[in-house]
Protein backbone atom coordinates (compact mmCIF):
# COMPACT_ATOMS: atom_id res chain seq x y z
CA UNK A 1 0.00 0.00 0.00
CA UNK A 2 1.10 3.16 -1.14
CA UNK A 3 1.14 7.22 -2.46
CA UNK A 4 3.31 9.44 -3.10
CA UNK A 5 2.97 13.03 -2.11
CA UNK A 6 5.37 15.43 -3.60
CA UNK A 7 5.67 18.82 -1.15
CA UNK A 8 5.63 21.57 -3.12
CA UNK A 9 5.94 25.11 -3.34
CA UNK A 10 6.34 27.43 -6.17
CA UNK A 11 8.61 29.70 -4.02
CA UNK A 12 11.72 29.03 -1.64
CA UNK A 13 11.50 29.94 1.62
CA UNK A 14 8.08 28.52 2.51
CA UNK A 15 9.60 26.08 4.73
CA UNK A 16 8.92 23.04 2.34
CA UNK A 17 11.37 21.07 4.08
CA UNK A 18 10.41 21.69 7.27
CA UNK A 19 7.09 20.83 5.84
CA UNK A 20 8.01 17.27 5.09
CA UNK A 21 9.86 16.22 7.87
CA UNK A 22 6.91 17.23 9.63
CA UNK A 23 4.42 15.35 8.11
CA UNK A 24 6.46 12.48 7.56
CA UNK A 25 7.06 12.35 11.70
CA UNK A 26 3.52 12.81 12.34
CA UNK A 27 2.16 10.41 9.52
CA UNK A 28 4.83 7.78 10.90
CA UNK A 29 2.82 7.16 13.48
CA UNK A 30 0.26 5.48 11.63
CA UNK A 31 2.12 4.58 8.82
CA UNK A 32 5.53 3.34 7.31
CA UNK A 33 6.83 6.37 5.98
CA UNK A 34 9.92 7.42 3.44
CA UNK A 35 10.89 10.92 2.96
CA UNK A 36 12.91 11.59 -0.11
CA UNK A 37 14.69 14.90 -0.87
CA UNK A 38 13.85 15.01 -4.62
CA UNK A 39 15.41 18.46 -4.35
CA UNK A 40 18.49 17.01 -6.67
CA UNK A 41 19.25 21.35 -7.51
CA UNK A 42 19.18 22.49 -3.70
CA UNK A 43 18.94 20.10 -1.69
CA UNK A 44 19.10 20.62 2.13
CA UNK A 45 16.84 18.19 3.77
CA UNK A 46 20.27 16.44 5.14
CA UNK A 47 21.12 19.43 7.22
CA UNK A 48 17.09 19.03 8.87
CA UNK A 49 17.69 15.44 9.55
CA UNK A 50 21.70 15.28 11.12
CA UNK A 51 22.31 13.67 7.48
CA UNK A 52 25.24 16.21 6.59
CA UNK A 53 27.97 13.24 6.82
CA UNK A 54 25.56 10.96 4.73
CA UNK A 55 27.92 8.52 2.91
CA UNK A 56 25.72 7.36 -0.02
CA UNK A 57 22.82 10.08 -0.77
CA UNK A 58 20.24 9.86 -3.84
CA UNK A 59 23.26 12.00 -6.03
CA UNK A 60 24.66 8.64 -6.04
CA UNK A 61 21.79 6.92 -7.00
CA UNK A 62 21.49 9.07 -9.96
CA UNK A 63 24.72 8.82 -11.35
CA UNK A 64 25.26 6.40 -13.79
CA UNK A 65 28.30 4.04 -13.53
CA UNK A 66 27.85 4.15 -9.20
CA UNK A 67 27.04 0.83 -8.13
CA UNK A 68 25.68 2.21 -4.91
CA UNK A 69 22.22 0.17 -4.13
CA UNK A 70 19.42 2.01 -3.21
CA UNK A 71 19.04 0.65 0.46
CA UNK A 72 22.71 2.24 0.84
CA UNK A 73 21.06 5.96 0.63
CA UNK A 74 18.34 4.98 3.03
CA UNK A 75 18.78 5.94 6.84
CA UNK A 76 16.50 4.74 9.65
CA UNK A 77 16.04 8.54 11.48
CA UNK A 78 12.94 9.62 13.88
CA UNK A 79 10.92 6.84 13.00
CA UNK A 80 10.92 7.07 9.29
CA UNK A 81 13.12 6.27 6.23
CA UNK A 82 15.13 9.15 5.14
CA UNK A 83 16.69 9.26 1.46
CA UNK A 84 18.90 12.75 1.49
CA UNK A 85 20.49 14.59 -1.14
CA UNK A 86 24.24 15.77 -1.30
CA UNK A 87 24.60 19.28 -2.56
CA UNK A 88 27.67 19.14 -4.76
CA UNK A 89 26.92 20.60 -7.81
CA UNK A 90 29.10 18.49 -9.83
CA UNK A 91 26.96 15.75 -8.81
CA UNK A 92 23.89 17.75 -9.58
CA UNK A 93 25.77 18.14 -13.01
CA UNK A 94 26.44 14.32 -13.52
CA UNK A 95 22.99 13.11 -11.87
CA UNK A 96 20.80 11.43 -14.50
CA UNK A 97 17.30 12.24 -13.56
CA UNK A 98 15.80 9.33 -15.48
CA UNK A 99 17.03 7.31 -12.56
CA UNK A 100 14.83 8.75 -10.32
CA UNK A 101 11.79 7.00 -11.31
CA UNK A 102 13.56 3.81 -10.67
CA UNK A 103 14.59 4.77 -7.01
CA UNK A 104 10.96 5.89 -6.63
CA UNK A 105 9.45 2.61 -7.66
CA UNK A 106 12.33 1.02 -5.42
CA UNK A 107 11.33 2.61 -2.74
CA UNK A 108 7.44 2.55 -3.01
CA UNK A 109 7.79 -1.06 -3.22
CA UNK A 110 8.49 -1.15 0.74
CA UNK A 111 6.39 1.88 2.25
CA UNK A 112 3.54 3.12 2.77
CA UNK A 113 3.85 7.03 2.28
CA UNK A 114 6.19 8.56 0.13
CA UNK A 115 6.82 12.07 0.60
CA UNK A 116 9.13 13.66 -2.35
CA UNK A 117 10.44 17.30 -0.92
CA UNK A 118 10.10 19.07 -4.53
CA UNK A 119 12.24 21.72 -6.24
CA UNK A 120 10.72 25.36 -5.29
CA UNK A 121 11.38 25.96 -9.40
CA UNK A 122 9.20 25.00 -12.19
CA UNK A 123 12.32 25.97 -14.78
CA UNK A 124 13.73 22.36 -15.78
CA UNK A 125 12.79 18.55 -16.39
CA UNK A 126 14.59 17.89 -13.34
CA UNK A 127 12.38 20.19 -11.55
CA UNK A 128 9.12 19.04 -12.06
CA UNK A 129 9.85 15.60 -12.33
CA UNK A 130 8.63 14.55 -8.32
CA UNK A 131 5.06 16.34 -9.26
CA UNK A 132 5.11 14.39 -12.55
CA UNK A 133 5.67 11.14 -10.63
CA UNK A 134 3.57 11.94 -7.52
CA UNK A 135 0.27 10.71 -6.64
CA UNK A 136 -0.95 13.94 -5.44
CA UNK A 137 0.67 16.65 -4.26
CA UNK A 138 0.62 18.67 -0.84
CA UNK A 139 1.20 22.31 -1.62
CA UNK A 140 3.15 24.78 1.20
CA UNK A 141 1.92 28.06 1.21
CA UNK A 142 2.55 31.55 3.19
CA UNK A 143 -0.32 34.10 2.67
CA UNK A 144 1.09 36.21 0.52
CA UNK A 145 0.72 37.35 -3.02
CA UNK A 146 4.07 35.86 -4.31
CA UNK A 147 3.33 32.56 -2.42
CA UNK A 148 -0.45 32.01 -3.53
CA UNK A 149 0.21 33.17 -7.00
CA UNK A 150 3.45 30.47 -7.47
CA UNK A 151 1.38 28.04 -5.39
CA UNK A 152 -1.07 28.26 -8.06
CA UNK A 153 1.22 27.70 -10.55
CA UNK A 154 2.81 24.56 -8.70
CA UNK A 155 -0.85 23.20 -8.85
CA UNK A 156 -1.45 23.83 -12.28
CA UNK A 157 1.83 22.31 -13.82
CA UNK A 158 0.67 19.20 -11.73
CA UNK A 159 -2.35 18.88 -12.70
CA UNK A 160 -1.29 18.98 -16.25
CA UNK A 161 0.36 15.72 -15.30
CA UNK A 162 -2.95 14.65 -13.80
CA UNK A 163 -0.98 15.07 -10.25
CA UNK A 164 -4.32 16.52 -8.00
CA UNK A 165 -3.62 18.65 -5.04
CA UNK A 166 -3.65 16.63 -1.71
CA UNK A 167 -4.17 19.74 0.10
CA UNK A 168 -2.53 23.33 1.19
CA UNK A 169 -0.56 23.99 4.40
CA UNK A 170 -0.15 27.68 5.17
CA UNK A 171 2.97 28.02 6.99
CA UNK A 172 4.98 30.64 8.35
CA UNK A 173 1.39 32.41 9.45
CA UNK A 174 2.34 35.87 11.68
CA UNK A 175 -1.10 37.24 11.43
CA UNK A 176 -3.45 34.96 13.33
CA UNK A 177 -5.92 37.32 12.76
CA UNK A 178 -6.65 37.64 8.63
CA UNK A 179 -5.66 34.16 7.85
CA UNK A 180 -9.30 32.25 8.25
CA UNK A 181 -10.20 34.76 5.57
CA UNK A 182 -7.49 34.61 3.08
CA UNK A 183 -7.81 30.46 3.88
CA UNK A 184 -11.10 30.54 2.96
CA UNK A 185 -10.65 32.72 -0.18
CA UNK A 186 -7.47 30.35 -1.70
CA UNK A 187 -9.52 26.93 -0.88
CA UNK A 188 -11.91 27.93 -3.76
CA UNK A 189 -8.55 27.61 -5.85
CA UNK A 190 -6.86 25.35 -4.30
CA UNK A 191 -8.24 21.55 -4.88
CA UNK A 192 -7.97 19.20 -1.53
CA UNK A 193 -8.30 21.09 1.67
CA UNK A 194 -6.67 23.38 3.77
CA UNK A 195 -4.66 20.84 5.96
CA UNK A 196 -3.58 23.33 8.31
CA UNK A 197 -2.40 26.71 9.37
CA UNK A 198 1.19 26.58 10.86
CA UNK A 199 2.43 29.50 12.96
CA UNK A 200 5.78 31.21 12.38
CA UNK A 201 7.90 30.14 15.08
CA UNK A 202 11.91 30.07 16.38
CA UNK A 203 11.35 26.52 16.79
CA UNK A 204 11.70 25.93 13.46
CA UNK A 205 15.31 27.92 13.25
CA UNK A 206 16.31 26.19 16.22
CA UNK A 207 15.42 22.89 15.23
CA UNK A 208 17.24 23.38 11.77
CA UNK A 209 20.66 24.51 14.10
CA UNK A 210 20.45 21.83 15.82
CA UNK A 211 20.22 19.43 12.96
CA UNK A 212 16.43 17.52 14.11
CA UNK A 213 13.42 18.15 12.93
CA UNK A 214 10.94 19.51 13.70
CA UNK A 215 8.95 17.14 15.95
CA UNK A 216 12.03 15.29 17.16
CA UNK A 217 13.21 18.83 18.17
CA UNK A 218 10.31 21.00 19.42
CA UNK A 219 7.33 17.81 20.53
CA UNK A 220 5.27 19.86 22.09
CA UNK A 221 5.94 22.78 20.72
CA UNK A 222 2.31 24.45 19.28
CA UNK A 223 3.87 24.29 15.65
CA UNK A 224 4.53 20.98 16.22
CA UNK A 225 0.95 20.44 17.09
CA UNK A 226 -0.45 22.02 14.06
CA UNK A 227 1.89 19.99 11.63
CA UNK A 228 0.48 16.26 13.20
CA UNK A 229 -3.06 17.89 13.55
CA UNK A 230 -2.56 18.33 9.55
CA UNK A 231 -0.82 15.27 8.64
CA UNK A 232 -4.38 13.81 10.33
CA UNK A 233 -6.41 15.33 7.84
CA UNK A 234 -4.45 14.45 5.12
CA UNK A 235 -6.62 11.40 3.80
CA UNK A 236 -3.86 8.64 2.80
CA UNK A 237 -5.21 6.48 -0.06
CA UNK A 238 -4.52 2.58 -0.32
CA UNK A 239 -3.09 1.69 -3.70
CA UNK A 240 -1.12 -1.82 -4.32
CA UNK A 241 2.57 -1.02 -4.41
CA UNK A 242 3.27 -2.87 -7.38
CA UNK A 243 0.90 -1.09 -8.94
CA UNK A 244 2.72 1.87 -7.87
CA UNK A 245 5.94 0.75 -8.89
CA UNK A 246 5.03 -0.27 -11.86
CA UNK A 247 3.79 3.11 -12.74
CA UNK A 248 6.82 4.94 -11.66
CA UNK A 249 8.99 2.91 -14.21
CA UNK A 250 6.30 3.07 -16.96
CA UNK A 251 6.51 7.30 -15.98
CA UNK A 252 7.32 8.88 -19.17
CA UNK A 253 11.24 10.46 -18.11
CA UNK A 254 13.20 12.85 -20.29
CA UNK A 255 16.58 11.92 -21.25
CA UNK A 256 19.12 14.43 -20.35
CA UNK A 257 18.52 17.44 -18.04
CA UNK B 1 2.92 64.77 1.36
CA UNK B 2 5.87 67.04 -0.26
CA UNK B 3 7.54 65.78 -3.65
CA UNK B 4 10.62 67.92 -5.18
CA UNK B 5 9.19 69.02 -8.68
CA UNK B 6 11.01 66.24 -10.75
CA UNK B 7 11.49 66.58 -14.74
CA UNK B 8 8.47 65.98 -17.03
CA UNK B 9 9.08 63.03 -19.36
CA UNK B 10 5.65 62.89 -20.74
CA UNK B 11 2.01 64.35 -20.67
CA UNK B 12 -0.72 62.89 -22.37
CA UNK B 13 -4.26 61.93 -21.77
CA UNK B 14 -4.87 58.51 -21.87
CA UNK B 15 -7.80 55.82 -21.48
CA UNK B 16 -5.67 53.59 -19.53
CA UNK B 17 -3.80 54.52 -16.35
CA UNK B 18 -2.10 51.06 -16.85
CA UNK B 19 -0.19 52.54 -19.80
CA UNK B 20 1.70 55.25 -17.73
CA UNK B 21 2.35 52.61 -15.36
CA UNK B 22 3.80 50.24 -18.19
CA UNK B 23 6.07 53.06 -19.20
CA UNK B 24 7.41 53.81 -15.69
CA UNK B 25 8.14 50.28 -15.32
CA UNK B 26 9.83 49.84 -19.04
CA UNK B 27 12.28 52.64 -18.38
CA UNK B 28 12.38 50.99 -14.74
CA UNK B 29 11.66 54.88 -13.54
CA UNK B 30 12.24 56.40 -10.57
CA UNK B 31 10.10 59.51 -10.27
CA UNK B 32 6.23 59.63 -9.84
CA UNK B 33 2.91 60.12 -11.99
CA UNK B 34 0.65 62.61 -11.50
CA UNK B 35 -2.90 61.35 -12.91
CA UNK B 36 -5.97 63.50 -13.15
CA UNK B 37 -9.42 61.89 -13.85
CA UNK B 38 -10.84 64.09 -16.45
CA UNK B 39 -14.07 64.15 -14.63
CA UNK B 40 -12.68 65.58 -11.90
CA UNK B 41 -11.32 68.70 -14.22
CA UNK B 42 -14.74 68.96 -15.81
CA UNK B 43 -16.32 69.50 -11.95
CA UNK B 44 -13.38 71.80 -11.41
CA UNK B 45 -11.94 69.92 -8.15
CA UNK B 46 -8.55 69.32 -7.60
CA UNK B 47 -8.55 65.51 -7.36
CA UNK B 48 -5.30 64.34 -8.20
CA UNK B 49 -3.30 60.67 -7.74
CA UNK B 50 0.06 60.26 -7.21
CA UNK B 51 1.92 57.22 -7.64
CA UNK B 52 5.77 57.21 -7.03
CA UNK B 53 8.49 54.81 -8.19
CA UNK B 54 11.50 53.16 -7.26
CA UNK B 55 13.61 51.53 -10.53
CA UNK B 56 9.57 51.59 -12.19
CA UNK B 57 8.04 49.65 -9.44
CA UNK B 58 5.03 51.39 -7.71
CA UNK B 59 6.08 52.87 -3.71
CA UNK B 60 3.17 55.11 -2.41
CA UNK B 61 0.11 56.45 -3.84
CA UNK B 62 -1.68 59.77 -2.21
CA UNK B 63 -4.82 61.67 -3.36
CA UNK B 64 -4.52 65.55 -3.50
CA UNK B 65 -7.93 66.16 -3.13
CA UNK B 66 -8.59 63.68 -0.42
CA UNK B 67 -5.90 63.92 1.48
CA UNK B 68 -5.61 59.78 1.48
CA UNK B 69 -2.80 57.00 1.04
CA UNK B 70 -2.27 53.59 0.04
CA UNK B 71 -4.88 51.58 -1.34
CA UNK B 72 -7.49 54.76 -0.23
CA UNK B 73 -5.94 57.25 -2.42
CA UNK B 74 -6.22 54.72 -5.45
CA UNK B 75 -9.72 54.56 -4.72
CA UNK B 76 -10.29 57.74 -4.72
CA UNK B 77 -8.41 58.45 -7.91
CA UNK B 78 -10.30 55.44 -9.93
CA UNK B 79 -12.99 56.94 -12.24
CA UNK B 80 -14.08 55.45 -15.74
CA UNK B 81 -11.00 57.90 -17.49
CA UNK B 82 -10.19 59.58 -19.35
CA UNK B 83 -6.85 60.80 -17.25
CA UNK B 84 -4.73 63.58 -17.60
CA UNK B 85 -1.39 61.53 -16.88
CA UNK B 86 2.26 63.45 -16.67
CA UNK B 87 5.31 61.33 -15.97
CA UNK B 88 8.09 62.86 -14.37
CA UNK B 89 11.67 61.85 -13.05
CA UNK B 90 13.38 62.07 -10.38
CA UNK B 91 16.08 61.75 -8.33
CA UNK B 92 15.95 58.97 -5.58
CA UNK B 93 17.20 61.05 -2.62
CA UNK B 94 14.61 63.46 -3.35
CA UNK B 95 11.87 61.00 -2.95
CA UNK B 96 13.71 59.32 -0.07
CA UNK B 97 11.79 61.68 3.06
CA UNK B 98 8.04 60.81 1.30
CA UNK B 99 8.91 57.07 0.91
CA UNK B 100 9.28 57.07 5.02
CA UNK B 101 5.84 57.47 4.96
CA UNK B 102 4.41 53.93 5.39
CA UNK B 103 0.83 55.08 5.39
CA UNK B 104 1.12 56.17 2.09
CA UNK B 105 2.90 52.58 0.85
CA UNK B 106 1.35 50.46 -1.64
CA UNK B 107 2.35 46.83 -2.76
CA UNK B 108 4.06 46.90 -5.68
CA UNK B 109 1.46 46.00 -8.09
CA UNK B 110 -1.53 47.38 -6.22
CA UNK B 111 -1.74 50.37 -8.82
CA UNK B 112 -1.69 48.44 -12.15
CA UNK B 113 -4.60 45.86 -10.11
CA UNK B 114 -6.90 49.07 -9.47
CA UNK B 115 -6.35 51.61 -11.95
CA UNK B 116 -5.05 49.41 -14.80
CA UNK B 117 -6.70 47.26 -17.31
CA UNK B 118 -3.70 44.99 -18.49
CA UNK B 119 -4.13 42.12 -15.99
CA UNK B 120 -0.53 40.88 -16.59
CA UNK B 121 1.08 44.13 -15.90
CA UNK B 122 0.42 43.40 -12.40
CA UNK B 123 2.36 40.09 -12.92
CA UNK B 124 5.09 42.14 -14.24
CA UNK B 125 5.07 44.76 -11.97
CA UNK B 126 5.76 42.17 -9.33
CA UNK B 127 7.98 40.33 -10.66
CA UNK B 128 10.14 43.25 -11.59
CA UNK B 129 9.65 44.51 -7.69
CA UNK B 130 12.60 43.32 -4.87
CA UNK B 131 12.21 40.15 -3.03
CA UNK B 132 12.07 42.41 0.46
CA UNK B 133 8.83 44.24 -1.39
CA UNK B 134 6.41 41.09 -1.71
CA UNK B 135 7.50 38.64 1.24
CA UNK B 136 5.23 40.68 4.13
CA UNK B 137 1.76 39.61 5.21
CA UNK B 138 -0.51 42.15 3.95
CA UNK B 139 -3.90 40.63 4.61
CA UNK B 140 -5.48 43.33 2.81
CA UNK B 141 -3.38 43.15 -0.60
CA UNK B 142 -3.58 39.29 -0.40
CA UNK B 143 -7.59 39.16 0.36
CA UNK B 144 -7.48 41.78 -3.00
CA UNK B 145 -5.68 39.42 -4.68
CA UNK B 146 -7.92 36.20 -4.24
CA UNK B 147 -11.01 37.97 -4.71
CA UNK B 148 -9.76 39.21 -8.22
CA UNK B 149 -11.13 35.96 -9.78
CA UNK B 150 -10.58 36.97 -13.09
CA UNK B 151 -7.02 37.51 -12.26
CA UNK B 152 -6.35 34.26 -11.08
CA UNK B 153 -7.86 32.41 -13.70
CA UNK B 154 -4.97 34.77 -15.91
CA UNK B 155 -2.24 33.20 -13.85
CA UNK B 156 -3.75 29.27 -14.16
CA UNK B 157 -4.65 29.65 -17.83
CA UNK B 158 -1.25 31.22 -17.98
CA UNK B 159 0.45 28.41 -16.28
CA UNK B 160 -1.30 25.52 -17.94
CA UNK B 161 -0.09 27.19 -21.13
CA UNK B 162 3.80 27.38 -20.05
CA UNK B 163 3.06 23.57 -18.62
CA UNK B 164 2.61 22.42 -21.75
CA UNK B 165 4.83 23.92 -24.08
CA UNK B 166 7.65 22.88 -21.25
CA UNK B 167 6.63 19.49 -21.63
CA UNK B 168 6.85 19.90 -25.40
CA UNK B 169 10.70 21.02 -24.70
CA UNK B 170 11.39 18.43 -22.61
CA UNK B 171 9.83 15.46 -24.22
CA UNK B 172 7.35 14.81 -21.93
CA UNK B 173 4.14 15.14 -23.71
CA UNK B 174 3.26 11.79 -22.94
CA UNK B 175 2.93 11.96 -18.99
CA UNK B 176 0.64 14.92 -19.70
CA UNK B 177 -3.18 14.60 -18.65
CA UNK B 178 -5.29 14.67 -21.61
Amino acid sequence: MVEAFAVASGKGGTGKTTSTLALGMALAEDHDVTVVDADTGMANLLFHAGLDDAAVTLHDLLVEGEDAAVSDAVYERFGMKVVPCGTSLAAFRAADPERLRDVVADLAADTDVLLLDSPAALGSKSAVLPIVLADRTVIVLQPTVPALSDGLKVQEYARSYGTETAGTLFNRVRDGEGIDRVAEQADRYFGGETLGVIPESDAARTARTAGEPLLAHAPDAPVSQAFREAARRLDVRDGGSDDVADRFRSAVVPEEV
Amino acid sequence: MKIPRGVLLRSRVVDDPGTTLATALERRLTGYAVFEPQDAVLLGDERRGVVTFEDGVPVLAYCTDTDRGGADALEDVASPGPYSAELYELDRDALAEAHEADDLRVSPGLPAERLGVDRTLVTRTRDAAPDDRLGTDDTDAVEAFLADESQIEAIREQAREEARTRAEEWGLTDALDE
